[in-house]
């Protein structure tokens, strides 16, 4: 190479270098917008009518109007009027009659009449897709059951479940509003827009899904036509951060406002700042083990009583969530119906030991727990295990991939696990059928617990119209099934986030998370 | 390559269908109730007998229709081509650095044997091949992004950048709009991923070179090229850098082809939206349509990288087109 040639290389390679090092400005996130960093991994569906996942079915949430909302004030959560002014029930418990609100436009600006609402709760039945049993299971929503009254007035019949039954489910995303003219436009094979509206929305919420890159971002835009008035962020950006490491960094350089799913270590870093905060709430789903009552020790309640006061709590919620966890033994989580702290358990090795004796167990037993991969799940299998062994119990822990391990349990295969569940609806309900009622095969039928009587219990709470009447049998049930029952709840998730601290109204609006999720609230 | 391509289909085929797993259940998460993984196992045909599945996919293969995605219900073909330019451009700046990187340090190394150029080299290449690329990218955003603010915190562009979708290679399509700052802001981007992907590669091509060009060094023709008097530049560069070159392209075509298939890591510290993400976002919920033609065509990437190497062999050295 000639010294001309080399030094017009150096000067390309010079320039070059100078170009990425000082060419390129970092913009700061402008006032009006809302970065938020969480993983897209679990992300299918933007259709209202489809999508099953959490947080993505709280983000839905926000593109659409549903018949009433759901708040959360106090600790507790409270229905409000939506796209249905008032709502009456007649005098058998079933029918209902729904009130629309007037004027109110879809983002496109057409209006939405009550043909609108009654297209789309039909649009979910006959879909039939993952959520639509929230609609058709819980309080018997059929295609029939469903009318429209005037323009202006829907009428639906169910099969007479109790008010929170029927108004939190039509309150969470399957029961939203889509524009039917837009979405019949964009059928496809009789789809009923199935296909488009995976990455588009048809509805009257606060934001309109503007764009949806897989894998890199996500865009909402604020609904001029939205009837509470625009929102103050204008535009929303979910940022795909698959890495936790990777979100906090951003938050705390600022180039995020939000960041999801950020470990007890990384939120406590975050605490010490001045930069960001962490906001949290309690959380809509739970930990427990599970006691197969088909394996041979399990069959004694005293033996899963003795598991029971084995089991350290406080440990567990200090050293796997880091404290970000509640001490909650039942199965109806903080903050619903029928709720009352009711924690009878902490850990007494020597009542535990003299449980095991009396059943025939002095010496303990060896049994295989089960859990899955992740790393909390493989932590709390650890303590578990741990706590056991304090007893005589020799468990050895089994980790499976987590659809393998469910495939697994809903074949009623497993002996000991540690899992968690996710609650769909926030009533009693959705908690006391699959934990206590073993007809609805769900956890108590997986781990072989068939009790009638507590069966019978949840069936009659899930049909009692009368609250207070209706909160009374829960309890019940609650002490039965802390008796009896073959779970010892592990504790109740407290959801956090790390929030930058000019992102203001994110306690109200990420309270009650994932069943109310509101960017409306949400301001810088 | 038929003959790869055919066993490959067949044996992903079987791994996804044999291990012990279930596609609904992942797809539905453990509270679906029995009904409800029933119906949908019936809707994907998986309550079909594995014979009559495979059937179905080798007919679909031959239709170029390997299926939709469970995840983001689109045909897989359009998702790949959707993730594979982000992918294809990070292994392309990936693959620069690595050659630049390698090529000049193992020559150098080997030019300089015993020397402290050729120790440090070394030292290079054994770090290159021994540190994990998760903790090395989370080392350098940690160092160049949040202390020294050099460099963005990954992402293929930044948020408030909407580049124009041509090729879906964002830095050439950046070209041919002459749209200067997003090329700037993307290269801005690359240049940390590119670096980590690409590390472990340049130091294997460092390597492979200077093993290489240690033997040319020692061969004839280089000794009576310097007994004719030939300056000691004009043989390295001549005839010693030329000829030691076939084994590393060897190692560079492989490189490629992994390069494609194996940004996992990379693209998960970095959110880089490309093809292994996707592929790991498959393997999580066991999107087997996803898998197995993700595989495929990974697989046809690494064929089809292998048949470029046999051919340049016959460019670099003329005795070979015999």
């Amino acid at each position: 190479m000639s010294s001309k040639k080399r030094s017009a290389f150096l000067r390309i390679l010079l320039s070059g270098i100078f170009i990425m090092f000082t060419g390129v400005v970092m913009a700061a996130i402008p006032k009006n917008v809302l970065v938020i960093g969480q993983s897209h991994s679990n992300m299918k569906t933007m259709d209202p009518h489809v999508c099953y996942e959490s947080p993505t079915g709280s983000f839905v949430m926000n593109l659409y109007t549903q018949l009433v909302h759901i708040s959360y004030e106090n600790d507790k959560f409270v229905i409000e009027p939506d796209t249905a002014t008032s709502w009456n029930v007649a005098a058998d418990g079933k029918t209902w009659t729904f009130n629309i609100r007037k004027g109110m436009r879809f983002a496109n600006g057409d209006p939405l009449t009550a043909e609108d609402v009654v297209y789309s709760l039909k649009r979910v039945i006959k879909l039939k897709k993952s959520p639509s049993w929230l609609l058709t299971d819980t309080f018997g929503l059929s295609e029939e059951g469903i009318k429209m009254i005037d323009s202006y007035t829907v009428q639906i019949v169910t099969n007479g479940a109790p008010e929170n039954v029927v108004l939190s489910n039509l309150a969470n995303q399957v029961g939203s509003i889509v524009n039917k003219k837009l979405v019949e436009a964009n059928d496809k094979d009789g789809d009923m827009g199935m296909d488009w509206l995976v990455d588009h929305s048809a509805g009257a919420g606060a934001y309109v899904l503007k764009a949806w890159n897989r894998n890199q971002a996500m865009i909402y835009t604020a609904n001029k036509n939205y009837w509470k008035g625009p929102a103050r962020l204008e535009t929303i950006i979910f940022k795909d951060v698959p890495e936790a490491a990777e979100r906090y960094l951003l938050l705390k350089k600022g180039d995020i406002d939000v960041a999801f799913k950020l470990t007890p270590e990384q939120l406590a870093e975050i605490s010490k700042g001045n930069m960001a905060r962490v906001v949290k709430t309690p959380g809509q789903s739970n930990e427990y083990v599970g006691m197969s009552a088909n394996f041979g020790p399990f069959k004694n309640p005293k033996v899963r009583q003795a598991v029971k006061y084995a089991i350290d709590y406080n440990a567990m919620i200090d050293k796997v969530r880091g404290g970000y966890a509640i001490n909650n033994q039942q199965f109806i989580a903080a903050g619903y119906f029928g709720y009352k702290e009711n924690n009878p358990y902490s850990q007494d090795l020597a009542k535990a030991r003299q449980l095991l004796k009396e059943a025939g167990y002095a010496d303990g037993f060896d049994v295989e727990l089960t859990t899955s991969v992740t790393e909390r799940r493989r932590a709390e299998a650890v303590i578990v295990q741990q706590n056991l062994a304090q007893i005589g119990i020799r468990a050895k822990i089994n980790i499976m991939q987590t659809a393998q391990m469910y495939a697994k349990f809903r074949k009623q295969g497993i002996d000991l696990i540690v899992a968690g569940w996710g609650n769909d609806y926030p009533d009693a309900d959705a908690l006391a059928n699959p934990f206590a009622n073993h007809r609805v095969k769900q956890l108590a039928w997986r781990l072989n617990w068939l009790d009638d009587k507590a069966a019978d219990m949840a069936e009659a709470a899930a049909q009692e119209k009368d609250s207070a009447r209706r909160a009374k049998i829960y309890q019940d049930l609650t002490n039965y099934w802390h008796e009896n029952g073959p779970f010892a709840m592990l504790y109740q998730m407290v959801e956090t986030w790390g929030v930058n601290n000019k992102v203001k109204g994110a306690d109200d609006a990420f309270g009650g998370a994932y069943v109310h999720f509101d960017f409306y609230k949400l301001y810088k | 390559m038929v003959i790869v391509m055919t066993g490959v289909a067949t044996i992903v085929f079987f791994i996804t269908r044999i291990i012990p797993a279930d596609p609904v259940g992942a797809i539905l998460g453990g509270n679906a109730p029995i009904e409800l993984v029933d119906k949908m196992r019936a809707e994907l045909g998986l309550d079909k007998p594995i014979h009559e599945q495979f059937i179905d996919y080798v007919v679909g293969i031959f239709h170029g229709d390997f299926g939709h995605s469970l995840v983001t219900k689109k045909p897989i073909l359009e998702d790949i081509f959707t993730f594979l330019p982000a992918t294809m451009e990070l292994a392309i700046v990936a693959m620069f650095f690595a050659i630049i990187i390698g090529i000049i340090s193992g020559a150098f190394s080997a030019v300089k044997r015993n020397s402290i150029v050729d120790h440090a080299t070394r030292v290079f290449s054994i770090m290159g091949v021994a540190l994990p690329v998760f903790w090395l990218g989370l080392i350098l955003l940690f160092f160049l992004y949040f202390k020294a603010d050099l460099f963005p915190g990954g992402g293929r562009h930044s948020l408030f950048i909407f580049p124009e979708k041509i090729t879906g290679l964002v830095l050439l399509d950046a070209i041919i709009c002459r749209d200067w700052d997003t090329f700037k802001d993307a290269l801005h981007h690359i240049i940390l991923p590119a670096f980590v992907l690409g590390y472990a590669h340049a130091a294997l091509i460092s390597r492979i070179k200077r093993a290489s060009m240690l033997d040319v060094l020692q061969q004839d023709y280089i000794r009576t090229a310097r007994a004719k008097g030939l300056g000691k530049r004009v043989v390295i560069f001549r005839h010693a850098l030329r000829n030691s070159l076939i084994p590393v392209v060897t190692v560079i075509g492989v490189s490629f082809g992994d390069l494609l298939g194996g940004a996992v890591l990379t693209e998960t510290i970095f959110s880089w939206p490309g093809l292994g993400r996707y592929l790991v976002n498959a393997l999580l919920v066991l999107d087997y349509p996803a898998i197995t033609g993700g595989t495929l065509f990974i697989a046809f990437v690494y064929s089809l990288a292998n048949l470029l190497v046999d051919i340049s062999y016959a460019v670099l050295d003329p005795r070979m087109q015999n």
